[in-house]
């Protein structure tokens, strides 16, 4: 234990050198109950979860009128919360799948985090767009009455698919642990149990088994890259192929691919802390995940940047006259404060602190992902809602309350309830299964004493 | 001495030039210009126009509002051929034979026209007149050997005869919907001794009405002693434009059972190797299972 401590201090090097037992990482990894902090913890989720069900609740007695969205706004935080979830999911394709196929071996820890993070939002992605639609009892009718040619068609075929294989991404790698799991049911509950045997009492850890399940992950990281980019490109579409101020522009998918990469990996490294401080990862989490992720992050933070750039200085040096009134309002006006937020706490000060070794250890990894995913949740309500306050042809003699947009309570109480529903689907996966894929730990711990 | 003198004579200079241009300024007054213009269209009820401008500098400015009085030949009560003529925004206001002078018209070859207005200050007991002669514009077209002619013919009324006018400008054009468009070549063509002038029609692939019927004009414009006259005949030169609709086909823009064939096929094969190749991974999830219960 003694040796332990000292090693969550000292670099991955060091921590490579320990030789830990299979029963080591097993327990290490087991899921836990939660402690006096976790039950508080998830005692305020779900009561964030109730209020945002009662406010949706009041939606769907009164109707979209409870909603500051009128004639003008008609996509509020709703969808700006939906761009977020969507883009936050993309994080699954870029640890599980890039870092696989590109045999990067140090993300095997983070991969289980990647994909419950896209799966619970990709989850929230789509219940917030049911929730954004007056009449949600007619969903159905988008399934049967839906036009090919519609982007928001696509978005509906793309999401439902994105969440089919990331499930799969989810469950195959779980399969071997899910054994583990079941070899001493007296130290779970019995629905656990239950459930492990449903999941993976089949699972004996043959070669063959090993084989069609390798065969099987790695068809899936190879599919969930083109998927991924295609719901964020898709999701860019639903505003790049109309015309108006601020979404006409060809660059938008791209734009769209490199925020979500950069806010997934910020997502990632929240997760990577959180895990590691509740559960004691560090010997599995180490400073050398923060290390390279820290990395990855800046360079992803640097390349959204320069596709802000080119969304905003290019539009802003022509300043064309319908753009005018959208650019200075996000430059100087109404929504200065929020873009500049945005940009300075989503981009410009991670970098700087990412930038440095200092700042790529775990703390201050911790508080540049905690800026990131903050800055990124109003970069995307900076890219809903100002360009529909500045239509082409104005609408003669609205109401006033047209012209501006602060969301309701019933919006602000939703949109928080999906986003505590979607770290209350992470944060019971923990309590479930192992966040940290255990068998995958043993194997490479093995692999490396044989290398030794 | 002598340079005080230069900067006596400079500052002079100056205040003259100020002072000259301040009475300029003062001097431009608003002069009321009332024009009457003769108007004939196709050989029938002729009309006039009149123009209430002012000018002001070098500034024409329409005025509305001005009401008009236009009287045929005479300022009399029973020559009046209007006195409910008001000019509109452009300042124009038109005027038209009424039958009550049918009479008059067709008594003489050589008519006045006399306009007074009213209504507005600057305009107020103001008088225009103009003097034109009757004249007539007549059109025929005929192929000839594959060749498309348009004749215009131009006679005036002279001692109750229609006789030629000799060395006039007449334009030959075809009526588009945002303007005329020249038939061949020239613009205008100056008639000869018979009064005549005929134009090549050189615009074969011109489109038309579903029938490829076109409206070919002859026009003569701001004749001094004849006015303004236009004649039209349609004749079937055009293409005929057949209006193909869209709205059916299959489109971006169409509803859902009008897709285009394209993008259901890319649709289709995306999404058919996509989750052909799902079912394929659930497939090995059950055959891993089925592994599983062979071994024991």
């Amino acid at each position: 234990m003694k040796r332990t401590t000292q090693n969550k201090s000292k670099s991955f090097a060091v921590d490579t050198t320990i030789r830990l037992t299979e029963e080591q990482i097993s327990r290490d990894l087991y899921p836990q109950k939660f402690g006096i902090r976790g039950k508080i913890w998830v005692a305020i989720l779900v009561a964030i979860c109730l209020i945002g069900a009662f406010a949706y609740y009041l939606q769907l007695k009164e109707g979209l009128v409870v909603t500051h969205m009128r004639d003008y706004v008609s996509w509020g935080i709703y969808i700006s919360n939906f761009v977020f979830f969507v883009a936050i999911s993309l994080v699954g394709s870029l640890i599980t799948a890039i870092f696989r196929l590109s045999n990067v071996r140090w993300s095997t820890p983070l991969t289980r985090i990647a994909e419950i993070i896209a799966v619970s939002a990709i989850v929230f992605a789509s219940i917030i767009i049911v929730v954004d639609m007056g009449r949600p009892e007619r969903f159905l009718n988008l399934l049967l009455h839906g036009r090919i040619q519609s982007p928001i068609t696509w978005d509906v075929i793309v999401i439902g698919t994105y969440f089919f294989i990331s499930l799969l991404l989810l469950y195959l790698p779980l399969m071997p642990d899910l054994r583990i799991l079941n070899r001493d049911p007296q130290k779970n509950p019995r629905l656990l149990n239950r459930l492990y045997r449903f999941g993976g009492s089949f699972w004996k850890g043959t070669k063959e088994q090993f084989k069609v399940s390798n065969r099987a992950i790695t068809i899936l990281c190879i599919i969930i890259i083109p998927v991924a980019f295609c719901i964020h490109t898709v999701t860019s579409w639903l505003f790049a192929t109309t015309y108006r101020p601020g979404w006409d522009s060809t660059n938008f998918g791209a734009y769209f691919v490199s925020g979500a990469f950069l806010v997934g990996a910020g997502g990632v490294v929240v997760a990577m802390y959180v895990f590691r401080k509740s559960y004691h990862l560090e010997k599995y989490i180490t400073v050398l995940h923060f290390e390279k992720m820290g990395r990855i992050v800046v360079l992803l933070a640097l390349l959204y940047l320069y596709f802000n750039v080119n969304e905003y200085l290019v539009p802003a040096f022509k300043m064309k006259k319908p753009e005018e009134q959208h650019l200075t309002q996000l430059f100087a006006g109404e929504f200065a404060p929020i873009f500049w937020f945005a940009i300075l706490i989503g981009m410009i000060i991670p970098i700087f602190i990412l930038i440095f070794k200092k700042g790529r250890k775990p703390l201050p990894m911790f508080i540049a992902g905690v800026m990131i995913v903050i800055g990124a949740w109003f970069k995307r309500y900076l890219i809903v809602t100002p360009t529909l306050l500045h239509p082409f042809l104005p609408m003669n003699d609205v109401p006033q309350s047209y012209k501006h947009y602060f969301p309701s309570w019933q919006e602000w109480a939703i949109a928080m309830g999906s986003l505590a529903g979607a770290l209350l689907i992470i944060t019971f996966f923990a309590r479930v299964y192992p966040i940290i894929p255990i068998q995958e730990t043993i194997n490479e711990q093995n692999e490396k004493a044989e290398q030794l | 001495m002598k340079r005080l003198n230069n900067y006596r004579i400079t500052f002079l200079l100056a205040a003259l030039l100020i002072s000259s241009a301040a009475h300029s300024q003062d001097s431009i007054s608003k002069q009321p210009l009332l024009d009457v213009v003769y108007f004939s269209y196709n050989n029938s009820i002729p009309y006039v126009q009149v123009m209430a401008r002012l000018k002001q500098g070098r500034k024409f400015d329409p005025v509305k509002g001005v009401t008009l009085k236009v009287y045929l030949d005479s300022i009399s009560s029973s020559s009046l051929m209007t006195d409910k003529a008001v000019t509109d925004e452009t300042g124009k206001a038109d005027a038209a034979m009424p039958p009550s002078l049918q009479k008059e018209w067709n008594a003489s070859a050589k008519h006045t026209f006399i306009a007074e207005a009213s209504g507005v200050k600057e305009f107020e007991g103001e008088k225009a007149v103009t003097e034109v002669t009757k004249a007539r514009l007549l059109i025929d077209t005929a192929t000839v050997s594959e060749t498309k002619n348009i004749t215009a013919t131009f006679l005036a009324l002279e001692n109750g005869k229609w006789t030629p006018i000799k060395d006039a400008d007449v334009k030959i054009m075809i009526k588009r919907l945002g303007g005329n468009l020249t038939v061949g070549d020239e613009a205008t063509y100056t008639t000869d001794s018979s009064g005549t002038v005929t134009a090549e029609f050189k615009r074969d692939s011109i489109p038309g009405d579903a029938n490829g019927n076109i409206v070919i004009i002859a026009k003569v414009e701001d004749n001094d002693t004849y006015g303004n006259l236009s004649v039209e005949k349609t004749a079937k030169w055009g293409a005929p434009l057949t209006y193909d609709s869209t709205f059916n086909d299959r489109s971006l823009f169409g509803t859902r059972d009008k897709a285009p064939i394209w993008l259901l096929l890319m649709a289709y094969l995306i999404i058919g190797i996509v989750w052909g190749t799902l079912a394929y991974l659930v497939f090995q999830i059950f055959k891993i299972k089925k592994l599983g219960r062979r071994v024991v």
